[in-house]
């Protein structure tokens, strides 16, 4: 500063150089801290505690300087945490729907007269989130608060939600799922990184002052996020959700593996996405916005740069033009510099060119933005981003080809698409397999946008009324899907491993008794498992052979995953009136064999006819009201306020796995294959072990239905060796499990990567009961959990005037 | 083939990006975005102290100092040639060492009518400053190619060295692209030495896909400037509009190296606009534009706040009208 002072103004005259940036203020944030003695405690029961004897985590700025320390909770603080939130959660819940908006409403009026602190605050920690974009938050949640019984009758609150994120989180990803969970009733303990600690402690005790009851919000800090997973153990938290990076959620996946409590993750931090310019494209818009996109400071995801080849030279150039001269990016540290440097290089030993804004300065923690030309979807770069401002650029043909360039990533999280050719960019939207595509623009974010990573970006959706539904269940089911357990000591890799009893050939050779063989249906065939043996299924006392069915296995899910990825895209492209129409046939062939299937359940469970005819019945009736469901489910327009178009559009998750449960077999069955098809998936089913006869009787409806060959498969054999098999297949992007405690750590501690969506139901041997679902009821908010759990959202958002 | 549209498509052949002859018809400016960018160069920091001095005193620089009323008399003309020679008071350069650095405006702008006044105001003030002249039936243009023509040679056998033509919006709006870049040619042949800045009235272009367009074949056409507007239509000159006419002339440097002026006229009133008006052309173009040969500011009003601003700075106290003299 004191060197440009001295400039003249003739100086400036000449060079008409920009003043130094003034350095923000940020006196009221550090009065904030300096009252907490730079040393902030935890937030519980609406007031800050400091117990004695923490180790304490200290937070430094970005100058490196320290501003502040934070608590290490430990298992003492932990409980204490979870009984105030469970007292909050009694006040909370208590109140009525107008009461909790206005709670939500009054901390906008509080935030009005500390925003200034809040906004210096979030500077200082880097976690950056401004008090407007705060305002719009809560606006937009306290409507939902307010009409969530008007509009969502026959839900209610899960209870107490741990949200937990990484230390890079951002303060928005971390509102935005705090704020729909308290609006929908729900007691909130954050667990939040390093940098939004004091942010998320300061909105807190602002949210006391709002009038949010003691214990409703809670704060627990921590060193990392393996707290998040002490949390989790406690046995008052009925849910957690995540925020952050993907080794952090990965790592709380697992840890919170068979503590008998839902986790959904969404690692939003890191996420490659493609930032696709047809020739079509407002070529100069396109450069200056993937300028700003892909070097900012604070970088959350990896944009990939691809251009349509006729027009790659003058992007080019454009790039060259507007880069020139543009100021280097500071890196968190020397180590990032060398990461960078490394990644430059080898992307340079294999013919990438440079697109600088100049020369990296010899050594320092900071690097000019950097476009790598000529790189390819094996490259390093692209393949492993590394931290720091680069950008590969990739080339595409033609439309399918920057479809299919976009879509080649694990990743699914949002992509940026430009092209004035609106149809261009609608079908471009509709294939691109992302949560979120931004139509000439990008990174548009608002609460009522649903942000929903596909593929390996996140297994539940925040925003808009979509994301609500992760804190309500349906207010007739009775007991939680997983009871709170402590985690099983196992090793996974035996897990399904153990020896099976062979089928024993009957010594009696009686024909007409001889128990019958079934068949399972794999591809749309009927046919026995790969290995060819098959195993006994037991009459209900277990005194004797019912019938044998086949042992499937690993081959044998890779067939039927090989058969439902090849009919799925096609069937969910279908009209879905064509879809209702076969669900309807499918009701009808059922019909038409109904005393085969009562026959069937009779002889499994030993029902009586009676109620087993009513099963049926009951089934028939699941499969017309799925039918009717086809054509209901859909997406709208949804209302940012900004100027432009916003889609929300809900898509088929692909491939789902069942382990079916053992109750009501029939009926059970037909109403999740329903709700799966309905949407547009395909299914693989493994019915239960103990209960398989109906599900196998069902196939003969099946092959002489309408629906595409491959679309429904029905494996029987082992439930844990199958369990396995669905678990480590790829394709496979949802498993939906009725079984044991040790299945359902199994799949938790599997299913992280790539991330399956998991919907486990614990189900206890001796009661035959499965997770309190009771499959003769169909509520409509249970038939929409149902169908919500089989879809996940795509926003679009289109700026228009 | 006419030989109008034989020259252009000699033009652009002679480029060999443009060697598609549709590449006009594949212009392509997304107005969102255009308005985002705009916004975000309003949203920038405008510079403070000693930096706003010195961007006001650019600013000055580049300012064509314009009376174009229908009550314009020899006196008024004369007054505003002395105010154009000197823009601020001296005793307030003097303070800042800026004294004797040249600071007029860039040049003065009339009627064709008041030309022969200004320069003979000049003249005996001693001034080279450049006289510029709006022509070719300002400001609507409705009037036939031979009177247009006609008028551009007057004015520069009066001693204008600077001509602002208005293009023929009737051509732009149905696309008769080839026939204003003809018209356009002629009046660049009419100015012979004069500069011509070419006003593309972009408020009656109805879509910056239009401007986009105009802008080009202006460029083409051996425009030295492309102004935004003749300060007489509904819409004059906007940021927005700014964005994608400096593209367009990045767009024409990059093809062919040719660096072609930007002229912002119409509503420019304060200071602070000035400064964003500074800023946007950086941010776009580059400091290299920051200069009277490539960027003017048409404005009668303008230079008053600017003063008054100075006069701030200077003195740090707040300045009262008549402090300043009058233009």
């Amino acid at each position: 500063m004191a060197g440009s002072t001295t400039k003249t103004v003739y100086d400036l005259f000449q060079s008409m150089e920009c003043a130094p940036a003034a350095p923000s203020g940020d006196a009221t944030a550090q009065a904030w801290l300096d009252h907490h003695s730079r040393s902030l405690g935890l937030f519980v029961d609406s007031k800050f505690v400091r117990p004695a004897d923490r180790q304490s985590c200290s937070l430094a700025d970005s100058k490196g300087r320290v501003l502040c320390s934070t608590t290490c909770a430990e298992e003492a603080d932990i409980s204490q945490c979870a009984s105030s939130a469970v007292n909050g959660l009694e006040a909370w819940r208590s109140l009525s729907c107008y009461q909790r908006s206005k709670v939500l409403l009054r901390l906008v009026g509080v935030l009005g007269q500390h925003g200034q602190c809040v906004s210096e605050l979030c500077e200082l920690c880097e976690a950056s989130c401004s008090p407007a974009t705060l305002v719009r938050m809560l606006q937009y949640y306290s409507s939902w608060a307010e009409l969530r019984d008007t509009l969502m009758s026959n839900w209610t609150p899960l209870g107490v939600v741990a949200v937990v994120s990484s230390d890079d989180c951002s303060l928005y990803s971390l509102m935005l799922k705090v704020l729909p969970a308290l609006a929908m009733g729900n007691s909130v303990i954050i667990v939040p990184g390093r940098c939004t600690a004091p942010p998320a402690l300061l909105l807190a005790q602002l949210f006391t002052a709002a009038g949010l009851p003691a214990g409703a919000l809670n704060v627990l800090t921590g060193s990392d996020v393996t707290l998040g997973a002490k949390v989790a153990q406690n046995p008052n938290i009925s849910y957690v959700t995540y925020s952050g990076n993907k080794q952090d959620g990965v790592m709380l996946s697992k840890a919170t593996a068979g503590m008998g409590v839902p986790l959904s993750v969404s690692p939003y931090i890191g996420a490659t996405c493609p930032f696709i310019i047809f020739e079509t494209a407002d070529l100069d818009s396109a450069v200056d916005e993937v300028i700003e996109a892909a070097f900012k400071k604070r970088r959350e995801v990896c944009w990939v740069l691809c251009v349509q080849e006729n027009v790659v030279d003058r992007v080019v150039n454009r790039l060259k033009l507007r880069l020139a001269g543009r100021k280097c990016v500071a890196l968190s540290s020397d180590a990032e510099r060398d990461l960078v440097d490394a990644a430059v290089q080898e992307a340079e030993h294999q013919g990438a060119t440079l697109i600088q804004s100049c020369a990296p300065p010899p050594s320092a923690a900071q690097y000019p933005p950097t476009v790598l030309c000529g790189v390819a979807p094996a490259s390093p770069c692209v393949a492993t981003p590394s931290p720091g401002p680069l950008l590969p650029l990739m080339i595409f043909r033609s439309n399918t080809e920057a479809v299919t360039l976009g879509n080649h990533s694990p990743h699914g999280l949002a992509a940026s698409i430009w092209t004035e050719d609106l149809t261009l960019a609608l079908e471009t939207a509709k294939s691109l397999a992302v949560g979120s595509v931004w139509v000439n623009s990008h990174s548009v974010l608002d609460p009522c946008l649903p942000v929903s990573g596909h593929k390996d970006s996140g297994t539940s959706t925040d925003g808009g009324q979509e994301g609500l539904f992760q804190f309500l269940c349906p207010s007739s089911s009775s007991s939680p899907p997983l009871p709170h357990s402590s985690p099983i000591p196992m090793d996974y890799s035996k897990f399904g491993t153990g020896a099976r009893p062979t089928a024993v050939i009957p010594g009696d050779s009686n024909t007409a008794s001889a128990p019958q063989s079934y068949l399972q249906f794999v591809g749309g065939k009927a046919c026995k498992s790969v290995s060819g043996s098959s195993v006994a299924v037991q009459s209900p006392g277990g005194g004797s052979v019912l019938a044998y069915c086949p042992d499937g296995g690993r081959k044998d899910v890779r067939n039927a995953v090989e058969a439902a990825a090849k009919v799925q895209p096609g069937w969910m492209k279908k009209a879905p009136s064509a879809r209702a129409q076969s669900l309807h046939a499918l009701a009808k062939g059922l019909e038409a064999k109904r005393r085969d299937l009562s026959t069937s359940i009779h002889v499994q469970t030993g029902l009586s006819v009676d109620e087993a005819d009513r099963e049926v019945e009951l089934s028939v009736g699941r499969l017309s009201v799925w039918a009717a469901y086809c054509d209901k489910i859909q997406g709208g327009s949804l209302p940012v306020p900004k100027p432009g178009t916003a889609l929300s559009i809900p898509e088929p998750l692909g491939v789902l796995g069942v382990v079916l449960p053992e109750k009501n077999p029939l009926l059970s069955m037909v109403t999740i294959l329903a709700a799966a098809i309905a949407t547009g998936n395909a299914i693989i089913m493994v019915p239960s072990e103990k209960n398989p006869l109906p599900v196998l009787a069902f196939i003969q409806v099946l092959q002489s239905s309408d629906l595409p060959a491959g679309l429904v498969n029905v494996i029987t054999g082992s439930r844990d060796q199958l369990t396995v098999a669905l678990a480590n297949h790829s394709v496979i992007k949802a498993i939906w499990y009725w079984g044991s405690a040790e299945g359902c750590q199994y799949l938790q501690h599997t299913c992280t990567s790539p991330l399956k969506t998991l919907r486990l139901f614990c189900q206890k041997d001796e009661e035959g009961s499965d997770g309190g679902k009771d499959w003769t009821r169909s509520d409509p908010a249970l038939l929409e959990d149902m169908w919500r759990n089989a879809v996940e959202w795509k926003s679009v958002w289109i700026s228009t005037a | 083939m006419t030989s109008s549209s034989k020259s252009i498509v000699s033009f652009l052949s002679s480029c060999s990006w443009l060697s598609d002859r549709e590449w006009i018809s594949k212009v392509r400016v997304n107005t969102q975005a255009v308005l985002r960018r705009a916004q975000h160069i309003q949203g920038q920091k405008i510079p403070n102290k000693q930096w706003q001095t010195a961007w006001l005193l650019k600013a000055v620089t580049c300012i064509d100092l314009t009376t174009l009323s229908g009550d314009d008399t020899p006196s008024n003309v004369h007054r505003l040639c002395l105010k154009a020679i000197q823009p601020i008071r001296y005793d307030q350069l003097e303070k800042m060492d800026m004294h004797n650095k040249g600071i007029t405006t860039a040049a003065v702008c009339v009627y064709p009518s008041r030309v022969a006044d200004a320069v003979k105001s000049l003249k005996a003030a001693n001034s080279n400053l450049p006289v510029a002249s709006v022509a070719t039936g300002f400001p609507a243009g409705q009037v036939p190619l031979e009177t247009r023509l006609q008028e551009v040679r007057m004015a520069v056998a009066d001693g204008a060295t600077e001509i602002d033509i208005v293009i023929n919006r009737t051509l732009a709006l149905t696309g008769q692209w080839e026939a204003m870049y003809d018209e356009i040619c002629q009046f660049r042949e009419a100015c012979g030495a004069a500069h011509m800045k070419t006003i593309l009235a972009v408020g009656e272009l109805g879509t910056f896909t239009n401007v986009y367009k105009a802008s080009i074949v202006a460029m083409m056409a051996g425009s030295d400037f492309i102004k935004t507007s003749t300060g007489k239509e509904a819409v004059n000159a906007t940021y927005p509009v700014a964005i994608v006419m400096a593209r367009a002339i990045r767009e024409y440097f990059l093809c062919t190296g040719h660096k072609v002026g930007f002229k912002p006229a119409g509503g420019i009133r304060t200071a602070q606009e000035s400064l964003v008006w500074l800023t946007l052309i950086k941010e776009e173009l580059g400091n290299e534009w920051l200069c009277p040969h490539l960027f003017r500011l048409g404005a009668s009003s303008l230079l008053a706040d600017i003063e008054r601003q100075i006069y701030h700075y200077v003195t740090g106290q707040y300045a009262a009208f008549h402090e300043l003299p009058m233009a």
